[in-house]
């Protein structure tokens, strides 16, 4: 290296080298991860994320991860484990799932290992984060809406505690493990693919340290921060000066009659380049599984923020460093106090702030914020368990990634089909019916698209999914929380509300009784359950929607003709051919009308 | 008169043609592709070989006794949506396979790209009752009446070409082949495809991607073939015309057009067969890492002991956004990053390149077509790697001072960098993408870059394949002396050969015997056969057994080579167990040895090899440089230094280059680093080594 190279302020050049050299090490975590984990929810579901902390504990880099997961969390954890753990030394690693530690909820394990370089100095901190199939809950369900407190919930919390020493297992907490968790092997399969991306992440941080010097290595991060920092700063001095909120409302639940009203308030300063999101003026804690923690709390509310700005400004400390999230403790939408529960803490109550926040921005002009995303997680993706007769009745509880559409119009674009829901932003990977049914005593007897479902807007929000699914020759159980059946995805800037969620039990007569929202049933052989997932909301105004792509729609019936008239205002036949005056006529008279 | 042996690749700009003649001297042409009709930019491109060989075109053509065509023919229908209207028949209540394909997204907060259009359109999918299940036993029978009825329908909607994929073929095919019966009978003139017959491989998004993609190519491609064989025949032409297909190898003519999705990745397809070849001749090593610099893309594809990388997730277009064939292909890595991508400086100052390529028109800046933004090539043009008189031979003289001041404009002014340095900046962000998509199909598949031999192809490869080769600690980089046409070379190198599957599920804790051992052996006689037909007269014919295997609950498998083709008794089973833990470990650095395995599909390859292998050596039709010259370059350090520029054509066997120098012949220009040194092949091309000492350093001061 010449000094002349070296002494010059980090150029653009070079800084997009080196993200690009510690981007590809996430890549090989998430890659070995997805490869080898066990639980259909990982290895198809793709429900984990990947990243790397610094050593002042900040969130330097994520490749392909959970919005949700990633944006604050990995920070908060990796600053805990280093206050409650003073002497971390190469070959530790640490299991944290608590919501009361900076993780996001129980159902998601967090392995943290130390980069420590041979100097003893510490670098880095390696999180990957992973949704497992079973955490050990009183129900066989990560996802269980009705705990009233985490002892209800159930769920075997480890507060950053020690898993790996010397780069071996501490086999007393993995026995721990094997005893309290369902499927035990498929678990243990699951942690050595978390231990195994996250070791991958150490291997290679190192040699890129040493290959280009450990002083050059931490100088790029706060480069990076710097130029992120910038792309927010301009973004940010685009919007008007001004405090938008939104409200929306979680469904009810037992005990919450009327649901839970959520607000949030985002105030942008163009001048000071800064953006703040208020969520104090929202309820306390409540007696359910639904309450934020922190990580998702402070993430809920920026991924409304990312998606709000368009893309291409990174996600990381230095990008948040002109966000300012305001929480306040115990509050559903908050910094929860053990022994709340928070077992849905990355769906339900964080979806609604995202939205909320979203669709607050889209006040700030037409080219801001988005619609909401549809509500999760539907029955279409229902955690099922049992016994497998095929298998020597051997125990299985997996959830199905199905039917998760829900995608909301945006400025840009019509609603992501499958973005699952807003917190993970259509990472998620679909389940083949034909691997469900080979690995599972399960049949899928519908998995489709719902036409006359989306919410209608300039751009559309996506349709609702439905899916049709029952044991084959034995007893299966589901459970679900599906946020979404009350309260359906509003569209932003006079768009549409997408359809909601609902679920039905089908008996042998084929007769079909509505199920809970927020519960789960117990399906004897020649039973199924019909499942409808969320449609996400429309972007602007339906009437301002082009004729032709309303057109597309109709011929690719997922509107009808009927539906095309009446909140389109668009004349299309079955066929799909537009009728462009009487269009132009209907659209005319409407625009007077209102 | 003695014979000779074709191969013709038809590329997006060029048409490549190598000659063989019966003592294994090559010559290389290149003429214009006619993308309208690319018929005639074959018979161009022999028309110029047979002047060359100075005879008669009938004459030439007579003298082949094979043309072995490698076409991007497939592929660019596919891209450019030019296809048949294709319908797509389904099982009942899942109508939205094509639609919701596997998820995914890539980049969470960017919603400016709509979420992709299915391969077929609802409008033209149709939902078929009856249904099987998952141990092929039927659940609900076929409903042949309404098949009837979709046929009536299918021809109300003017459909060219159907694909059909119910659900659970592959075990139970039944259906499916009572709806190919039906739909015979009632539109014999519309071509089918019945995925369980192309791919009986479980994942019905694959499976009907697959069959969709190979239906919509099917009355293009038998036109397109039938064309292309009759013009040939009628020159003269009476030798066998093969066909390049995406798992490496070539089949008949009459064969791709049948299923023409074979054809999809024809032509890159051949790089690692050609890149295995090369390093096995001239560096003694079966490990390779083999590269294709194009205009527009870095195709990289890893060679791992002598085996050609498989994968069935191949995407037409992006990750994502394209279509996934679900086709067994060759595994090529395939980045935005060629000697045409756009160097740009995005809003927060940092410096991008691509995913915008320049292409062919109006080119790179320095090509004087009026291109304003520079690209990877005008960057080496103001670093003094491209000679701007000598460029392809000095066929196509380049502007410098449009490269100078592209670089300049949009790069170095916004960079606060001068001119060199701006440029300097755009090839090693460059090298750092191709590095990356090098360490992807190696590190994550547990080879360490070190090891391997790095075959650099493609005009460009020469600009900086030294400089990827000294991030990744590659000592040896081989520029094959057909380098420019690698994917020509691989044709004439490759065995007639294809791939047989079926599915039979099972597991090593209740392994089925039988059930395994008549799959393999159905298999086997699909071998059989093949090599009695097709095969016939092979000089040697090679089959080899795999199986897709995974731990239980795992979702994706490995494809793991069998130990043994009869499973006798646990034994057996007990070594296919630790093979798998083995390749597990190697891919993915970690192994449950105490778990295991479940295994789905079954598959034979066979390859027939149909001529001896012959040695090499090029004559080369291109024009001398002036030899002997000086240039000033930049390489690492700012001051420029003065750099020997030699031509190929002029290097003694045994003379050894030493960096920094520029070795230039009239197809490619290969820049020799400070600390790396040349030495000439026999029978043409370049070995490039790296001297020790720059790594070296690194090391020992890192062990200290």
């Amino acid at each position: 290296m010449d000094a002349v190279e070296s002494a010059a302020s980090p150029d653009g050049g070079k800084l997009a080298v080196m993200h690009a050299r510690l981007e590809a090490i996430v890549r090989k975590m998430t890659n070995t991860l997805f490869r080898t984990a066990r639980s259909g929810v990982i290895n198809a579901g793709r429900d984990f994320s990947c990243c790397l902390v610094t050593a002042d504990n900040e969130l330097l880099v994520t490749a392909e991860s959970l919005p949700i997961h990633v944006m604050r969390g990995p920070d908060l954890m990796a600053k805990i484990m280093r206050e409650l753990q003073p002497a971390i030394r190469p070959g530790d690693a640490y299991l944290n799932n608590s919501p009361y530690h900076g993780n996001s909820h129980a159902g998601d394990h967090s392995l943290l290992v130390p980069v420590i370089d041979r100097e003893g100095v510490y670098r880095y901190t390696v999180v990957v984060k992973a949704h497992v199939a079973d955490c050990g809950n009183s129900v066989p369900s990560t996802l269980y809406a009705n705990a009233t407190d985490v002892y209800q919930e159930g769920a075997l919390i480890f507060p950053s505690v020690q898993v790996q020493r010397d780069y071996r297992d501490c086999a007393d907490i993995v026995r721990m493990c094997q005893m309290r968790i369902r499927a035990p092997r498929q678990w243990y399969g699951d942690h050595l693919a978390l231990i195994g991306a996250a070791r991958v992440g150490e291997r290679e941080l190192l040699a890129l340290g040493e290959e280009v010097g450990w002083d050059r290595l931490v100088e790029h991060g706060k480069s990076w921060f710097d130029y992120s920092e910038q792309r927010m700063c301009a973004s940010i001095r685009k919007l008007p000066n001004a405090r938008v909120s939104a409200v929306n409302s979680h469904d009810p639940m037992i005990g919450m009659r009327e649901g839970i009203p959520l607000k949030a308030v985002v105030e942008a300063d163009p001048a000071e380049a800064l953006l703040t999101v208020d969520l104090r003026e929202n309820p306390d804690c409540v007696a359910a599984g639904i309450n934020l923690t922190e990580s998702t709390a402070m993430t809920a509310a920026m991924v409304g923020v990312f998606n709000s700005l368009g893309a291409g400004i990174p996600a990381n400390a230095g990008s948040f460093r002109r966000i300012c999230v305001r929480l306040r403790e115990n509050c559903v939408a908050g910094v929860p106090r053990h022994p709340v529960s928070c077992s849905t803490a990355t769906t339900g109550v964080a979806d609604r702030v995202t939205n909320a926040v979203q669709r607050a921005m889209a006040d700030f002009g037409d080219e801001f914020g988005m619609a909401e995303c549809g509500l999760g997680i539907p029955a279409t993706a229902a955690f099922i368990s049992g016994k497998d007769s095929r298998r020597n009745s051997a125990t299985y509880v997996n959830m199905l990634t199905l039917g998760q559409t829900c995608g909301a119009g945006t400025p840009w674009s019509d609603g992501w089909l499958t973005i699952a829901h807003v917190g993970n932003g259509g990472q998620v990977m679909r389940d083949s019916t034909e691997i469900d049914e080979l690995m599972y005593p399960i049949r899928i007897w519908v998995d489709r698209v719902v036409a006359d479902s989306e919410g209608a807007g300039r751009q559309r929000g996506a349709p609702s999914g439905e899916v049709e699914w029952g044991p084959v020759d034995t007893a299966m159980e589901g459970m679900w929380s599906s946020d979404g059946n009350t309260f359906p995805a509003l569209g932003a800037r006079g768009g549409g509300a997408g359809a909601k969620a609902r679920q039905f039990k089908r008996s042998r007569d084929g007769s079909l009784s509505p199920l809970d929202a927020f519960g789960g049933v117990r399906l004897e052989p020649g039973e199924s359950v019909v499942a409808f997932s969320c449609g996400g909301g429309g972007y602007g105004s339906p009437l301002e929607r082009k004729a032709e792509r309303v057109a597309h729609d109709v011929a690719e019936r997922l509107v009808s003709p009927a539906r095309a008239a009446s909140v389109y205002g668009v004349v299309v036949d079955a066929s799909g051919k537009l009728d462009r005056a009487a269009t132009a006529e209907m659209r005319a008279s409407r625009q007077t009308h209102s | 008169m003695s014979s000779l042996r074709l191969a013709i690749d038809t590329g997006g700009t060029f048409t490549d043609l190598i000659v063989e003649n019966e003592s294994g001297q090559l010559s290389l042409f290149k003429s214009p592709t006619t993308p309208s009709n690319p018929v005639k930019g074959v018979l161009d491109v022999l028309r110029v070989a047979a002047e060359g060989h100075g005879q008669p075109f009938a004459r030439f053509l007579g003298r082949c006794t094979s043309l072995l065509h490698g076409t991007t023919r497939a592929l660019n229908a596919v891209l450019s949506s030019n296809t048949a209207r294709t319908a797509f028949l389904t099982t009942e209540g899942h109508p939205d396979v094509l639609l919701y394909r596997e998820g995914g997204r890539s980049d969470p907060f960017n919603f400016l790209r709509e979420f992709p259009e299915p391969y077929v359109p609802r409008a033209l999918t149709w939902e078929v009752p009856g249904r099987i299940g998952a141990s092929g036993e039927v659940v609900k029978p076929i409903d042949e009446a309404r098949v009837r009825e979709i046929a009536g329908e299918l021809r109300e909607k003017h459909v060219e070409a159907v694909s059909v994929c119910l659900l659970w073929s592959p075990l139970n095919p039944a259906h499916e082949l009572r709806v190919g019966e039906l739909l015979a009978e009632e539109m014999p003139e519309v071509p089918v495809t019945l995925s369980h017959q192309l791919t009986p491989m479980l994942r019905e998004y694959r499976r009907a991607s697959a069959a969709s993609i190979d239906a919509s190519l099917k009355p293009l491609m038998s036109d397109y073939i039938g064309r292309l064989e009759s013009c040939l025949r009628g020159e003269g032409f009476a030798g066998r015309l093969l066909i390049v297909t995406s798992n490496g190898g070539v089949l008949d003519a009459a064969t791709v057009a049948a299923a023409p999705i074979l054809a999809i990745n024809s032509g890159p397809s051949m790089a690692p067969v050609a890149g295995l070849h090369y390093a096995r001749l001239h560096a003694g090593t079966s490990t390779a890492i083999v590269a294709d610099t194009g205009g527009t893309s870095y195709d990289v594809s890893l060679v791992r002991d002598g085996h050609i990388p498989r994968t069935r997730e191949t995407w037409l277009g992006d990750r994502f956004y394209g279509h996934m064939t679900g086709f067994p292909s060759v595994d090529i890595k395939s980045i935005g990053a060629g000697g045409g991508s756009i160097a740009w400086v995005d809003d927060g100052g940092l410096l991008r390149i691509g995913p915008e390529s320049a292409g062919a028109d109006p080119g790179p800046a320095c090509y004087g077509r009026g291109g304003q933004r520079p690209t990877v090539t005008d960057a080496c043009v103001v670093l003094g790697y491209i000679d701007p008189d000598y460029f392809l031979g000095g066929k196509m003289p380049l502007d410098p001072a449009a490269a100078r001041r592209a670089v300049e404009d949009c790069v170095g002014r916004r960079l606060g960098l001068d001119v060199d340095a701006a440029a300097f900046a755009i090839v090693e962000l460059a090298t750092e993408k191709m590095v990356h998509a090098i360490e992807d199909v190696t590190v994550s598949h547990g080879v360490d870059p070190c090891s391997a031999v790095l075959v650099a192809g493609g005009g460009a490869a020469g600009l900086n394949s030294v400089k990827i080769a000294s991030r990744l600690g590659i000592r040896r980089i081989l520029f094959p002396h057909t380098g420019a046409v690698l994917s020509a070379s691989g044709a004439l190198l490759a065995d007639l050969s294809a791939t047989f599957t079926a599915p039979a599920v099972t597991s090593s804790a209740n392994f089925a015997f039988a059930a395994v051992n008549n799959c393999i052996a159905s298999l086997k006689d699909k071998c059989r056969e093949f090599a009695a037909g097709p095969g016939a007269g092979a000089v040697a014919t090679r089959v080899t057994y795999s199986v897709e295997a995974r731990y239980e609950r795992q979702v994706w498998e490995l494809e793991i080579e069998l130990p043994v083709e009869k499973f006798r008794g646990a034994e057996d089973v007990n070594r296919l167990v630790q093979r798998f833990h083995e390749e597990h470990q190697a891919v993915f650095a970690v192994a449950d040895r105490d778990a295991g395995i479940e295994m789905l599909s079954w598959t034979a390859r066979i390859s027939c090899r149909l001529h001896e292998e012959r040695s090499q050596s090029t004559t080369m039709a291109g024009e001398m440089s002036a030899a002997g010259r000086v240039r000033s370059v930049r390489f690492g350090s700012p001051e420029r230094l003065r750099t020997a520029v030699r031509s190929m054509d002029d290097l003694r066997m045994g003379e050894v280059v030493r960096g920094p120098a520029i070795v230039e012949s009239g197809f490619t220009t290969v820049v020799i680093e400070p600390d790396s040194s040349a030495e000439p092949l026999a029978g043409g091309g370049l070995m490039v080594t790296l001297t020790p000492m720059r790594s070296g350093e690194q090391f020992s001061a890192g062990e200290r």
